[in-house]
């Protein structure tokens, strides 16, 4: 049987955390959506630390840019450095329209960025097509087993 | 009362005094002909910036209450103390003017320039509350300080108190910026016109803090509704995907009822999120700064059609246009002028086929862009309402709409310049004009 793909989703806010993953849910692919609310949960995640001690190593990382404690760009960065991480995509997926937000998520290496669109039809259409194109269309390096 | 009349006897014996002590040149212009010495500590606070109240009984700093004074007829008069610098090379002219002035119970201590250079350095070192100066005197004449004055950004108004001029001379003095022209020999008008002009420097003070104290809250008031509109857009956000979610999931499983309110709350969050995206435009015309270049309105307007594609199409609208300027403007918002602009004329069509015509012709000194339509067109009462924030002359029903639009269209051309107009003759059509200067004269903010 094959594995779920991974996701990986950080976000603070509970209602696009359940969008996303209700429209990931509609999909044919067979995803599995791993929610945390802030930036040192999903590093914490990502290194395997303490209850994350079983966690999968994600396919796809879903990452708004406002997060308590440790904002995006800091955890963006620090899985870009990061060999072990690096080569996963990272999705920017936010509000913010600023074009240094977008700027600056680029050149810390995000691999797309992504605007929450404000009504459902749209929502839709972009998460789709996120995964889709990550998750389905895109060539990534082989995954590293753990 | 006794002692307000003991205080002017000694201050009048006081000024003669120092005039009798002789007029030497070069102490003349640092010579303070006091009233009351203790007026001349207090002139440097001017009196334009104590409250300018013409009470019939004033507090003196050290507490005491200065009472009436009279005039010759017996008049109260109030007391007032200033600060006067004369430009006067006559020392009885000098006197004649102060004792006219004290007459009144305007109590003014004076110092004298008589060069334009001791002028300009007095108006520097201290605050005078008014200028007498006269118009003859050897070497340059007293209108020249008021080239002096609004060099150094000084408004401290100016009489002339001169011999006869002519009444050219005079009249060209008052244009130059002179508050009032008193003659010589008619020295009893002089308090009436220090009053006067002190008054009218007080009110140009009080409109001009009127006016910084207006843009201050206008701007106060842009932040507001940019940072409101901003975070409005998170949480509605949620209201207008999760009702659309309800709609999707429950449409039909419910009761009508329930279909209906869902369709309710779906539509008023879509409504309040344009409303909330629109203001947000609307705020942010002027708030960033705007970005002038070069501009081809021909490219201006295939942007605006492009981006009205479907609206066209669905309406069946043809739009034609002659040929178009360059002109210096942010092309974003020049866009926006035109696509809000033929975006109305598309949506306030009329019943035979649409035609919106969009044009340019020179002036002298500005282009006047039309943009034209056969449309339902606007009562003449409204013409100047449209353009007002939220100002809709129709039901949502009839026609979609914010009523943001066009305020955005005229805050744009405002701000490059211009101005903006519609006439209009109901049932034929409606005819949007605005210009943009063909020098770029930006208002700043």
């Amino acid at each position: 049987m094959k594995t779920p793909r991974e996701i990986l989703m950080v976000d603070d806010n509970p209602a696009d955390i359940d969008l996303t993953t209700e429209v990931l849910a509609r999909s044919k692919a067979d995803f599995h959506v791993n929610a945390v609310n802030d930036g040192v949960e999903a590093i914490s995640f990502l290194r395997r630390q303490g209850k994350y001690a079983n966690a999968p190593l994600p396919d796809l990382v879903v990452l708004d840019l406002n997060l308590p404690r440790k904002n995006g760009c800091e955890v963006l960065s620090s899985i870009k450095t990061d060999p072990a991480l690096a080569k996963i995509p990272v999705v920017i997926f936010t509000t913010s329209q600023a074009s240094n937000d977008i700027t600056r998520s680029y050149n810390l290496g995000a691999n797309c960025y992504l605007r929450k669109p404000g009504n459902l039809p749209e929502f839709i259409a972009v998460v789709q097509s996120m995964a889709q194109l990550w998750l389905s269309f895109a060539s990534l390096p082989q995954r590293e087993k753990r | 009362m006794a002692q307000s009349r003991r205080r002017s006897g000694r201050a009048r014996i006081r000024a003669e005094r120092s005039f009798s002590g002789g007029w030497d040149r070069h102490v003349r212009s640092q010579l303070t002909f006091g009233s009351d010495i203790r007026v001349s500590d207090l002139a440097a606070d001017s009196l334009a910036e104590r409250e300018f109240e013409l009470s019939p009984g004033q507090t003196e700093p050290d507490g005491t209450i200065s009472r009436h004074s009279s005039d010759q007829n017996g008049n109260p008069q109030c007391k007032l103390k200033l600060r006067a610098l004369l430009v006067e090379d006559e020392p009885a002219d000098v006197e004649l003017a102060l004792r006219a002035l004290r007459d009144t119970g305007l109590e003014a201590t004076a110092d004298v320039a008589q060069t334009g250079d001791e002028f300009a350095e007095l108006v520097r070192k201290n605050s005078y509350d008014v200028i007498l100066a006269d118009y003859k005197l050897p070497g340059w004449n007293g209108m020249e300080s008021v080239e002096i004055l609004r060099r150094e950004g000084l408004d401290i108004p100016i009489i002339l108190v001169s011999g006869a001029l002519g009444e050219l001379t005079a009249v060209e003095c008052i244009k130059q910026g002179a508050a009032d022209y008193v003659l010589k020999d008619h020295l009893a008008r002089l308090p009436e016109s220090v009053r006067r002009a002190m008054r009218e420097k007080k009110l140009r003070q009080d409109h001009k803090r009127s006016q910084e104290e207006l843009a201050r809250s206008n701007q106060e008031l842009e932040q507001f509704a940019y940072v409101a509109s901003h975070d409005l857009q998170e949480p509605l956000r949620m209201v207008a995907t999760y009702t659309q979610l309800l709609a999707e999931r429950y449409q039909g499983k419910l009761d009508s009822d329930a279909d209906k309110y869902i369709h309710y709350a779906v539509d008023g969050a879509l409504r309040m999120q344009k409303l909330v995206q629109d203001l947000l435009a609307f705020s942010r015309v002027g708030r960033q700064g705007m970005a002038l270049e070069s501009t081809d309105c021909n490219t201006v307007l295939e942007v605006a059609l492009s981006n009205l594609k479907v609206a066209i199409q669905e309406s069946g609208a043809v739009i034609r246009h002659g040929l178009l300027p360059v002109v210096m403007a942010d092309v974003s918002q020049l866009v926006q002028v035109f696509q809000n602009l033929i975006g109305n004329a598309i949506k306030f069509r009329g019943s035979q086929p649409t035609l919106i015509q969009v044009n340019a012709e020179a002036t002298a000194k500005e282009w006047i862009f039309s943009v034209r339509d056969n449309g339902i067109g606007i009562a003449p009462q409204q013409t100047e309402n449209v353009f007002v924030i939220f100002r809709r002359l129709h039901t949502r029903a009839e026609y979609p709409g914010n009523g943001i639009g066009l305020s955005i269209c005229k805050k744009i051309v405002e701000q490059h310049g211009g101005r903006i107009w519609v006439t209009s003759e109901p049932g034929c059509g409606s005819n949007f004009q605005f210009t943009l200067p063909i020098k770029a004269t930006i208002q700043h903010r």
